[in-house]
C-alpha cells in the first residue's frame, strides 16, 4: 500500500515538473501572466507633463445644411433646364448633356441620396406616425417634382433623375412594347408603390424602406453593394438596351405618382403643334410607348425629346435639309 | 387653348389646382413637424463590443460587414481623455502573444494596423514601461472590426476606445443596415448634436 502511494506521489511530482517546465518557455502568453490594469483612471494632461496638450478627438460632423439646401436648389434648377431645353430648345443633345450631368452630380457624386423616389417612404411615414419627422430638404425634394408635373409633365424623369439617366443612357435598339403589355406592367408601379407604403408605416424595427432596399442602380453609384443588387442591376441595363427604362416604365413608385400629376399637365411635350405633318417617324423613334395616335400621352412621356430629334419639321433632320438646300443653291452645276 | 376652354380643360385646371393645394398642405403639414435632421449612432451602452461583462468574447464585426459604405462608416475612436495611455496597451497589442525581449507582447491586435503610438510627456528612453502613449486611429485604415474596442475596456482598460458613426461617411440611409443586422440594436437614430456627443462613459468613475 505503501509503495503504491509513494509512486503516486512520484508520479504527482513529474507531471508538475512537467507543467512547471512547459509554463516556464519563453513562448508563454502573456495572458497567462498576471496582468493588472496599470492605471485606474485617465492621467490628463498636467499628470503627463512635458507640455503634453490632449488632442481634440476627430469627429467627421454631417453635411452642412446649406449643402442640403444647395442639393434641393439644383434639382429645382436641373427641372427647369430640363423643361426649357425640351420645350423651348427641343434639343436632345442638350438634354442629353443635362442627363449626364445629373447623373454624376445626383448619382455618383451624392451617392443616389436624396430622392424624390425614395424621400416618398419618409414622406409616407412622417404622416402616419406622429414621432417621426423629416427635415424640410426631403419634403422639398418629394413635393417639387410633383409640382413641376403638374404644370410641365415628367420634366424629373427626363434629364434630373439618376435612375433615369443612367437608363437613359443604355438605350441602345429598343422594341415597341405591344401597348397591352405596356399598359399591364404599368401596373405593377402601383403595386410596388403600395407594399413600399405598407411596409413603411410598419412601427419600429419592423419597418423597411423598400424602395432603398432594392433600388437597382444605387450600388453603381456608390461603387459598392451586395453582388445580388449589383447582378440586378447589370440585368436592369442590359434589359434596358432593348426595352427602353424598364425600371422607370414598370417599377418606379415616384413614377407612378408623376404619371398622374403630368395627366394634368397644362403644358406638356407635343408633337409640333401647327405644323403637323403625320409622317409618324416621332412615333417610331419613342421608345417609351408615349406617343399615341401621332400625339404625345403626358403621363408616359419621359421627356427625352427623341421625338423632336427625328422630326423633318423640327429637329436635326431639318437641319440637314437647309444645309442640303443651301449646298445645292451655291453649287455651279 | 386658353380662348377656347373646353369642359376637359376647365377640369384639368380645377383638378390641378386640388392637388397642388393638397401637395401644398402635406409640405406645409410636414415642414411644421420637422425637427431637424437625425442621423445614425451606435449606443455603446449596447455594443457588445464596448458593453461591460463582454470580455472574452470574439468581437462582433457586423459594422464592417453589413455598412453599404467601402470599409464602412463606422469606425473605432479613442476619447483622448479617458484613455490610459498605457505601456501595454491590451487594444494596441496582442496580449496573447509571446512577450519579447523589450517584454511587450510581439504582435499587434489590429489587422488592419490602423493604431499608431508614440511615448508623450518626459519620455524615459531606457524604460518603456515608465512612459505614458498616445494612441493614435487611423480612422482611414479603421473598418470598425471592433477588436480593439473589445479589450480596451474592464477589467484591463478604461473603455475610452468605441465604435462611432463618421458622418462624412454615413450615407445616412434611412434604415441603416447595420441597425438591421445588430443583434443588440445599438444603432439608433438622433438628432445631430445628441450623435456628436462623446459616448457615454462607460465605467462609474
Amino acid at each position: 500500500m505503501s509503495g503504491l502511494s509513494k509512486t503516486g506521489r512520484a508520479l504527482a511530482a513529474m507531471v508538475a515538473l512537467l507543467v512547471l517546465a512547459l509554463g516556464s518557455v519563453p513562448s508563454a502568453p502573456a495572458q497567462a501572466m498576471p496582468y493588472q490594469r496599470p492605471v485606474e483612471t485617465a492621467p490628463q494632461q498636467d499628470a503627463i507633463g512635458g507640455g503634453y496638450k490632449t488632442p481634440a478627438v476627430q469627429r467627421a460632423v454631417p453635411r452642412d445644411y446649406w449643402l442640403q439646401v444647395l442639393d434641393v436648389v439644383l434639382l429645382g434648377a436641373a427641372m427647369g433646364i430640363s423643361v426649357w431645353l425640351v420645350l423651348k430648345r427641343r434639343s436632345r443633345r442638350w438634354l442629353v448633356a443635362l442627363a449626364i450631368g445629373s447623373l454624376a452630380y445626383f448619382g455618383f457624386y451624392r451617392e443616389g441620396c436624396i430622392c424624390p423616389i425614395g424621400s416618398l417612404q419618409n414622406v409616407v411615414v412622417a404622416i402616419a406616425d406622429p414621432r417621426y419627422s423629416i427635415p424640410m430638404v426631403v419634403t422639398a425634394t418629394f413635393v417639387l417634382p410633383l409640382a413641376v408635373a403638374l404644370f410641365f409633365g415628367r420634366a424629373f424623369c427626363g434629364g434630373v433623375c439618376a435612375l433615369g439617366a443612367i437608363q437613359e443612357l443604355v438605350v441602345l435598339r429598343p422594341v415597341q412594347v405591344p401597348r397591352r403589355l405596356d399598359r399591364a406592367l404599368g401596373l405593377l408601379r402601383y403595386v410596388y408603390l403600395g407594399l413600399a407604403v405598407l411596409f413603411a408605416v410598419k412601427p419600429g424595427l419592423a419597418r423597411d424602406f423598400l424602395i432603398c432596399r432594392f433600388d437597382p442602380f444605387v450600388g453603381f453609384f456608390r461603387r459598392t453593394g451586395a453582388p445580388h443588387m449589383l447582378l440586378l442591376g447589370g440585368a436592369f441595363l442590359v434589359v434596358g438596351m432593348f426595352v427602353g427604362r424598364p425600371y422607370c416604365r414598370y417599377l418606379c413608385p415616384y413614377g407612378g405618382l408623376l404619371a398622374w400629376c403630368a395627366r394634368l399637365a397644362r403644358r406638356g411635350v407635343s408633337i409640333t403643334p401647327g405644323k403637323e405633318l403625320d409622317c409618324g417617324l416621332c412615333a417610331g423613334a419613342c421608345p417609351y410607348g408615349a406617343i399615341e395616335e401621332m400625339r404625345a400621352v403626358g403621363r408616359n412621356c419621359l421627356y427625352c425629346a427623341r421625338c423632336y430629334a427625328t422630326c423633318p419639321q423640327d429637329g436635326e433632320l431639318a437641319h440637314a435639309k437647309a444645309e442640303l438646300v443651301r449646298l445645292k443653291g451655291a453649287a455651279p452645276v | 387653348m386658353s380662348e377656347n376652354p373646353t369642359r376637359r380643360d376647365l377640369f384639368a385646371t380645377v383638378a390641378r389646382g386640388t392637388v397642388l393645394a393638397v401637395l401644398g398642405g402635406g409640405a406645409l403639414f410636414l415642414v411644421k413637424k420637422a425637427n431637424g435632421q437625425v442621423v445614425w449612432q451606435v449606443d455603446a451602452s449596447r455594443c457588445v463590443n464596448s458593453r461591460l461583462g463582454e470580455v472574452g468574447v470574439t468581437a462582433c464585426n457586423l459594422c464592417t460587414t453589413e455598412c453599404v459604405v467601402a470599409l464602412s462608416a463606422v469606425r473605432a475612436v479613442n476619447e483622448y481623455s479617458r484613455c490610459g495611455r498605457c505601456n501595454i496597451c491590451p487594444a494596441y497589442f496582442n496580449i496573447t502573444s509571446a512577450v519579447n525581449e523589450l517584454g511587450q507582447p510581439s504582435e499587434k491586435l489590429c489587422p488592419r494596423d490602423a493604431i499608431a503610438r508614440r511615448p508623450i510627456g518626459k519620455v524615459d528612453p531606457e524604460d518603456p514601461a515608465n512612459n505614458f502613449y498616445e494612441y493614435i486611429i487611423d480612422e482611414e485604415k479603421c473598418d470598425g472590426c471592433g477588436k480593439c474596442v473589445m479589450q480596451c475596456k474592464e477589467p484591463l482598460g478604461l473603455g475610452s476606445i468605441t465604435l462611432r458613426v463618421r458622418y462624412d461617411k454615413c450615407v445616412n440611409c434611412n434604415r441603416c443596415s447595420i441597425s438591421k443586422a445588430c443583434p443588440q440594436n445599438a444603432l439608433m437614430q438622433l438628432p445631430v448634436s445628441q450623435a456628436l456627443q462623446p459616448a457615454g462613459v462607460l465605467r462609474p468613475e
